[in-house]
């Protein structure tokens, strides 16, 4: 009987690790061919010969405009990730306190009108706000890429149904010690929403990150580009050079990775949290 | 007078949103609907107005009958396709006694992937000389042009979509299966039904409210589909694949014609925004007429 159960249980492990392994191979196939012979590349399923020289290619510079420009690339999508997800983290903290924690006249007109807008589909603004920004004199710039999209509704409508959930009294307690309002977000209300704001973050981060229609039609110059515009733009003409696309495609996966990774405990925890 | 100081800062913390909603949602929204009764094309210094010809164009345009068509056809193709396969990964994972949140992390990282990278990787993986195409034609004889044939084009799209939200829908629903309660099963199992019965009866209504979100989650992406489209077939073949936010970034961006794409992503906000009601009311009443809400 318990010989029986045992073996149910390494059965379930054994389907459970073969679906996972299905579901990461396109990963695999990725680093894989990134370090794959030139003449393996996407000629076999499990290259045999390998080599360093995608990398080289990759990070020597290739035959561009500008020196480096994958190394370029890179930092540009790091620039406008941070830049734009700090601002998505901080404005939903700020305007989801508002919203939950300070008792105002309108509180209520601005959470519907908030409710409004997300049922609006964001394809209907492309084009103006492609025009807006032109006008604005952000065109092919950082702050093009990073203003448009430095507010999140999701953050905020998150970030609200945490917040109600914190007890008024911990807010007025510190109140009465004389903190001010930021005191109280810093020192109380952000440190109990710990993996609420992990799990903001990283869908954030994520969903940035792997822009692509945005920052595509709002550079022009091949300094600006983020290192998915790159890549998009890359692998087409490039086609004689798939062996360097992996290896750009694997320098654009791994950073998230490892930030889910390192974050992973956390992520689990706030992910409950927002299922509820 | 407490109540004064409330209200300025209450406006103070709220006012990020305020600008933000007029300048980057108010603005453009009445612009786009401007634009649209406009022939302005990106770059002249001037324009007409011509009353309704884009709404007209627009609804004569293959490209437009395609986007409404192709955006149900991946309805119908990719939201049954990624239900199944994140409620096979959530059943899988729930009956795992340990290390759950160890796989449903594992689960998640194709959620990470920048749609153009499983673009690249499908391109490769799907060329002419690949190991899969050459073993298909030399065992099989068949000599398939995945991107190239309309129907096979939309699914393969449709797979990669449903690769990347498997392991977050999975997520959602592993957590709808925790949460039922373990003796319904055993006093359904003394009451004497059988496996089958179990799963219809008690873990698919008490699944439900998991399962209705992602339903939305994924009739949601389906509206916005983009990027494996614009790197993968560029609408194509034939417009097979030609999303609602393909037509309109061709319009806008390659024709270069503002007011015409304008109101072609007006016409598009309505179909989505009243194909999603009726939607959410057929699933509500669906759920309801079962007695599962």
């Amino acid at each position: 009987m318990a010989g029986i159960k045992k073996t149910g249980i390494i059965i379930r492990y054994v389907i459970a690790i073969g679906l996972l392994a299905i579901m990461v191979f396109p990963y695999v196939y990725m680093v894989l061919n990134s370090f794959a012979a030139w003449d393996q590349v996407d000629r076999k399923l499990i290259p045999t010969h390998y080599t360093l020289r995608s990398y080289e290619w990759l990070l020597g510079g290739g035959e561009a405009v500008i020196p480096r420009p994958w190394i370029h690339a890179f930092f540009n999508s790091v620039i406008v990730s941070a830049a734009s997800t700090f601002l998505m983290m901080l404005f939903g903290v700020m305007v989801a306190y508002a919203l939950s924690k300070i008792p105002f006249k309108g509180r209520h007109v601005v959470n519907n009108i908030i409710l409004f807008q997300m049922f609006f589909p964001a394809l209907i603004l492309l084009v103006p706000t492609f025009l807006l920004v032109q006008k604005m004199g952000m065109y092919d710039s950082y702050l093009g890429m990073i203003l448009p999209k430095a507010l999140s509704l999701w953050a905020i409508f998150m970030y609200t149904n945490f917040f109600r959930a914190i007890p008024d009294t911990f807010i007025e307690a510190a109140k009465l010690d004389g903190a001010s309002t930021w005191q109280i977000i810093f020192k109380i209300v952000l440190p109990m929403s710990k993996s609420i704001t992990t799990v903001i973050f990283l869908f954030l981060f994520m969903e940035r990150w792997t822009e692509l229609l945005w920052d595509m039609i709002v550079t022009n110059s091949d300094r600006m580009l983020t290192l998915n515009v790159l890549l998009s733009q890359m692998f087409g003409p490039y086609g004689t050079y798939p062996g360097p696309m992996y290896a750009a495609a694997v320098l654009l996966t791994l950073p998230i990775i490892i930030i889910f990774l390192l974050l992973s405990k956390k992520f689990h925890e706030g992910m409950q949290f927002t299922l509820k | 007078m407490r109540h004064k100081g409330q209200g300025r800062l209450g406006w103070l913390f709220a006012s990020p949103y305020l600008l933000y909603a007029v300048i980057f949602f108010a603005i453009p929204l009445v612009w786009s609907i401007f634009l649209s009764f406009t022939n302005w094309n990106l770059i002249a210094p001037t324009f007409n107005f011509e009353g309704f010809s884009n709404y007209i164009k627009a609804l004569k345009n293959a490209g437009v009958h395609a986007a409404f068509f192709v955006t149900f056809k991946f309805l119908i193709v990719f939201v049954p396709m990624v239900v199944v396969s994140s409620m096979i990964v959530a059943f899988v994972v729930h009956a795992l006694p340990k290390f759950k949140g160890l796989f449903l992390v594992g689960f998640f990282l194709p959620y990470l992937a920048s749609g153009v990278v499983s673009s690249l990787i499908v391109k490769g993986i799907l060329s002419y000389n690949s190991p899969v195409n050459i073993f298909l034609r030399h065992r099989f004889g068949l000599d398939i042009d995945w991107l190239g044939t309309p129907f096979s084009a939309l699914v393969v799209v449709s797979v990669m979509i449903a690769w990347k939200f498997t392991g977050y829908y999975a997520l959602i629903l592993t957590s709808g299966l925790e949460s039922i309660n373990q003796d319904v099963y055993e006093a359904a199992k003394i009451d004497g039904a059988n496996a089958w019965q179990r799963f219809w009866k008690i873990t698919l209504p008490l699944l439900y409210p998991a399962l209705y979100t992602v339903l939305i989650l994924a009739v949601g992406v389906t509206f916005g589909i983009f990027t494996e489209v614009y790197q993968l077939t560029g609408g194509g073949p034939n417009n097979a694949t030609n999303t609602w936010q393909m037509e309109i970034f061709k319009q806008a961006f390659t024709n270069l014609q503002a007011g015409y794409a304008s109101a072609i992503a007006i016409i598009a906000s309505v179909v989505t925004f009243i194909s999603i009601y009726i939607i959410r009311r057929l699933m509500e009443w669906w759920g309801k007429r079962n007695g599962w809400d």
